[in-house]
């Protein structure tokens, strides 16, 4: 609590972009996940689904990414914990996820009587899903720490 | 994990919920305003409905966890400014929120019957996605509860 409550004024900007980037991030990705899903029954949603992850997804991530490491480079909490381990790898596997999910996208736009390209955005969109929500618990809660 | 971890999990989850619930609502409705088809603006609208047990659910762990953390954590008092700030925040942001809510379910109504009578591009259904003063409540209430968030973290008057 002391952590939280007795924290230098300088680390604020930096955990609120974070956190920001984190929520709009993980509604973001909802709402692709969603497009994806629902694409079966409604083909217009394809550039809908492909605007959602260049224009807020991606966006959301690099102020979630870039929050986090000003925060990190400023605080001493959790050097070498679990908790910020994770964090980190999900913040790096998404960029990945979220770059092939942006391909594939744009290929479901160009290639409309291709039906794979929204299932592929469906998994890695869902994946990534699950996993901020994991990142969210462990960077909360800090357990182990 | 202490008792404290743990009412910040949920506490947090329940932001999460809110800030992230509100971000799918708001691509799935500015999505909505691009489209002419009611058939169209009624799948969106059907889409964003999922986004409201999520808010709320949302909204409920903030106020029961955040209540708890400031009763449970001897350096927080209910005098501060911030948790005044931040509790006639939620008020608002939920008065607002749900305001804008009710005007957009009438949008969806209208869309739906519209949809069932030829779906034709209608004015009155453009005019009714575009309406100002329902915009203003719904994206008012989301910067409400970005300022709580920054309430939250900056906590003025501690």
């Amino acid at each position: 609590m002391l952590a939280i409550v007795g924290r230098p004024e300088s680390w604020n900007l930096p955990l609120f972009l974070h956190v920001v980037g984190a929520t709009v991030v993980t509604g973001a990705t909802a709402a692709a996940f969603v497009c994806a899903v629902s694409e079966p029954r409604f083909p217009w949603l394809r550039p809908i689904l492909a605007r959602t992850l260049l224009l807020v997804t991606f966006p959301a991530w690099i102020l979630m990414r870039a929050g986090g490491a000003w925060e990190d480079s400023r605080s001493p909490i959790g050097n070498d914990s679990t908790w910020l381990a994770i964090g980190y790898i999900v913040g790096d596997l998404g960029f990945v996820l979220l770059i092939v999910a942006c391909i594939f996208a744009a290929v479901a736009v160009r290639r409309p009587q291709r039906a794979w390209p929204p299932r592929v955005v469906a998994i890695l969109t869902g994946v990534y899903f699950v996993a901020l929500l994991v990142a969210m618990f462990a960077m909360t809660g800090k357990p182990g720490s | 994990m202490d008792r404290y971890q743990w009412l910040l999990v949920f506490h947090v989850a329940g932001a999460f919920l809110v800030i992230g619930g509100a971000t799918y609502g708001g691509i799935l409705n500015a999505a909505a305003i691009r489209r002419e088809r009611p058939s169209e603006v009624v799948a969106l609208y059907r889409l964003v409905r999922f986004a409201v047990p999520a808010i709320s659910a949302g909204m409920l762990l903030t106020i029961v966890f955040g209540l708890w953390l400031v009763g449970d954590e001897q350096l927080i008092k209910w005098s501060d400014t911030w948790v005044i700030l931040a509790l006639v925040g939620w008020v608002l942001a939920n008065a607002l929120g749900g305001a804008g809510g009710r005007r957009e379910k009438q949008t969806r109504l209208l869309a739906e019957r519209l949809a069932a009578e030829g779906d034709a591009p209608s004015a009155e259904l453009r005019a009714r996605m575009r309406d100002p003063l329902t915009l203003a409540l719904s994206w008012g209430s989301g910067v409400i509860v970005l300022a709580i968030l920054a309430l939250m973290i900056w906590k003025p008057g501690s």
